[in-house]
């Protein structure tokens, strides 16, 4: 039992004091520290232009920083080629026209698995539990590109997933969807969660953020701002405004509650309100 | 205001948005040369012609001694002459090719490039489509296409660029490697292109 | 995505105020000139010029640099490998079976070479000084058709755009493992067909979309549009006109009239 709690709390990726800068001279990282362990759901947040795409594409060796180190599953990916950290880190791009490119669902999710050489058995069963996972089986005869982008997105996902990976960095996944497509996108990372995904989510949407995360890190130029659990993240609106962010309505009306003396303290997500709602209201019977 | 005119002019215009290659042919055949391309077509050449350049700017390799540089260019230039025509290889392949060279500081070859892929573009789009554009057509296509760029680029070098025939056959290789690459690739892509998107009116 | 930059830089200097057209006829005088002379000394003289505008210009080192790196390349090869393929002239300096190498042959290389620096660099006068605004509008000043201009105007606001998407393209497909480094030429070409291809359907998209707005900002509804800015002849654009024209008539008449050695 301990032996499994210290393997899940192992980091999976771990930057250090890590600095990058654009050719053009622009410093988009300025020294950011940053562990993610294993099973972890971590929010990235920030403004545009904070440097939290920069960030991201740290995780996965597409960039490479200017000083410090990035490990990703103890290797260090200054040493390693994308392909292979590519077996470790998954990463959902925000359009899914730039990764899309096979005239078919299936063979688009095969992609990946083919790309890292797994047998074509493994090939098959990696294929078909990732549409399995995104529920788009019904699709895999269809052309991507046809589809509708809540689709896309989730085919997108799919031939990511299909690569096995430990942790799954999603930019900003829910642009552009309506809110059931949204809804039901998060639903599927839900799932993904419990079966023991590391998700790390780039994102505006604080709602997202309240409602499916456990951890979050607010970027502000170029720095870690914040790192901290959902609840603590929330409890200042002031410094959010400082990262160029707001607070999701929930928080925002419970933080009010709290003012009016309404409800005590303690609550920052909708599943925290509903609790605490309850507990008032029992103690008030 | 708009003249009676000039506003049947216009909705003629609108309504010929969607069509293609016929349309634009009678536009351009209007006696008083008063017809406009209709603007698909003209979103179309400008997107195609940004592209073909960014795609020769991005994917340059060190290459031919000349430029400077090996590139997956030509793949644009046949795609575009298979997918949407000659006038299109021609225009967005001459042109697009033009601009590359121009940003990646060989601008003094700009010229002799639209001369060369304008020529292959316009020639691959011709042949290429034949017949439906069968296989043979293509294969036809490309290398006709192919052999005038190459020699369109020597003859240039030699003749007004008066470089020398040393320099000019020392490119030679590498083009006709580029012609054989980028006209595999560009047959595949408008294959791809006509599978994918067939709303396109890609061919 | 900084690579995809514009080579022109915004500044106010007489280059940058001269009227894109004066600047379009500059360019092709001036490389006509470069046909024309073949002594090496005044294709010096020449080249010289051109980089003393490129200063006025105030072009950066940065991008003077960037400009001659092909070329720097090309004229090397032209000074090599012209005197091996011009055995014409005396002195003979070596003489290695087929291979004749003369004095006047390696001079003509280097008078070649010089050439070909010369174009190469003219071109840069109108692309470090000129906005894509003002050089679609004196084209179609010279007489392009508008619609042809806007084709191109939407080219070079493209460019940029579609050199990002193409990043971001290669990007995703590394992080789905596809390695473009590796395997021959033809193996690496035929991976590019998962980055043209998205590449291509999001720009085909894009022109679908740039048509519609084209269509509601009334394209096409007059024969001959009118513009906010209207591109005017100075007297000072008439006084570079005159200049560089007799940069150019001055030497021509010299060469062919008076078979003076220019």
């Amino acid at each position: 039992m301990n032996a499994s709690v210290t393997a899940r709390r192992l980091p999976i990726i771990s930057l250090q004091d890590v600095r990058f800068s654009y050719e053009g001279g622009i410093e988009a990282l300025k020294g950011v520290s940053l562990s993610v362990a294993r099973g972890e759901n971590v929010a990235v947040v920030g403004g545009n232009g904070s440097g939290k795409t920069t960030l991201a594409k740290h995780l996965n060796g597409l960039l490479k920083p200017s000083s410090g180190r990035v490990l990703v599953g103890g290797e260090d990916s200054s040493k390693t080629s994308v392909a292979m950290l590519a077996r470790t880190v998954g990463y959902v791009f925000q359009n899914p026209d730039y990764q899309l490119f096979c005239t078919s669902v299936e063979e688009e999710v095969r992609f990946g698995p083919k790309n890292m050489g797994f047998g074509r058995d493994d090939e098959s069963a990696l294929a078909e539990r990732a549409l399995k996972l995104m529920d788009i089986s019904h699709l895999r005869e269809q052309s991507p590109v046809s589809l509708s982008l809540g689709d896309r997105r989730k085919i997108a996902i799919a031939s990511v997933l299909a690569t096995s990976p430990i942790v799954l960095i999603l930019d900003e996944p829910t642009t552009g969807l309506d809110s059931v497509e949204s809804a039901q996108l998060m639903a599927t990372l839900d799932v993904l969660r419990s079966e023991g995904m590391t998700v790390v989510l780039i994102t505006h949407d604080m709602r997202l953020v309240a409602q499916h995360m456990d951890r979050v890190v607010v970027m502000s130029e170029g720095s870690v701002a914040l790192d901290a659990g959902v609840e603590e993240a929330f409890s200042d609106p002031d410094r959010l405004r400082r990262c160029k962010l707001l607070a999701p309505p929930i928080t925002v009306l419970a933080q009010r509650l709290q003012a009016q003396g309404v409800l005590p303290k303690g609550a920052a997500t909708p599943l925290q309100l509903v609790e605490l709602v309850a507990r008032v209201r029992g103690e008030r019977q | 205001m708009l003249s009676r005119a000039a506003s049947l002019r216009w909705s003629r215009t609108m309504a010929s948005g969607t069509e293609n290659e016929e349309a634009l042919d009678d536009e351009l055949d209007q006696p008083d040369g008063a017809g406009f391309v209709p603007p698909i077509i003209v979103a179309r050449y400008g997107v195609l012609t940004a592209l073909t350049a960014a795609v020769t700017f991005a994917t340059f390799i060190y290459f031919a001694p000349t430029k400077g540089y090996f590139n997956m260019g030509d793949s644009m230039v046949f795609f575009c002459a298979f997918a949407f025509g000659w006038r299109a290889g021609a225009i967005c392949g001459g042109v697009g090719s033009a601009v590359a060279d121009v940003l990646l500081g060989a601008g003094f070859f700009a010229p002799y490039t639209f001369l060369a892929k304008g020529s292959e573009g316009l020639v691959a789009g011709v042949i290429g489509r034949l017949n439906g554009g069968s296989k043979l057509a293509k294969v036809l296509g490309v290398s006709a296409g192919g052999t005038c760029m190459v020699v369109t680029y020597l003859l240039c070098e030699v003749f007004l660029l008066n470089v020398g025939w040393g320099a000019a056959l020392a490119e030679a290789p590498g083009n006709v490697i580029q012609v054989i690459v980028g006209g595999t690739v560009g047959t595949l892509l408008a294959w791809y292109v006509k599978r994918v998107y067939p709303s396109s009116g890609a061919l | 995505m900084t690579r995809f930059k514009d080579l022109y830089t915004e500044a106010d200097t007489f280059l940058h105020r001269l009227d894109p057209r004066v600047k379009m006829a500059s360019v092709l005088l001036l490389s006509l000139l470069a046909l024309i002379m073949s002594a090496l000394a005044y294709l010096l003289v020449l080249l010289t010029f051109i980089f003393v505008l490129l200063l006025l210009a105030r072009s950066s080192y940065r991008k003077t640099a960037f400009a001659m790196k092909f070329v720097l390349r090309f004229m090397a090869l032209i000074a090599i490998l012209w005197p091996l393929f011009d055995p014409s002239g005396t002195p003979v300096l070596i003489r290695l079976g087929p291979v004749v190498i003369t004095e006047p042959g390696i001079w003509r290389g280097l008078a070649s070479a010089v050439r070909v620096g010369c174009l190469a660099t003219v071109w840069y006068i109108l692309i470090f000084t000129t906005s894509q605004r003002d050089l679609v509008r004196g084209l179609v000043k010279l007489g392009l058709r508008f619609d042809f201009g806007l084709a191109l105007a939407i080219a070079l606001r493209y460019f940029p755009t579609f050199g990002t998407v193409m990043e971001s393209i290669i990007d995703a497909q590394r992080s789905r493992g596809m390695e473009f480094e590796k395997g021959n030429m033809f193996v690496r070409a035929r991976k590019y067909v998962a980055v043209l291809g998205p590449a291509i359907v999001s720009a085909l998209k894009t022109a679908d979309m740039l048509a519609l707005a084209l269509q509601s900002r009334a394209y096409g509804a007059r024969r001959n549009r009118t513009y906010l800015r209207e591109l005017k002849m100075r007297p000072s654009d008439y006084v570079a006109l005159v200049t560089v024209l007799a940069m150019f008539i001055v030497p021509t008449v010299a060469k062919y009239a008076f078979s003076v050695p220019i």
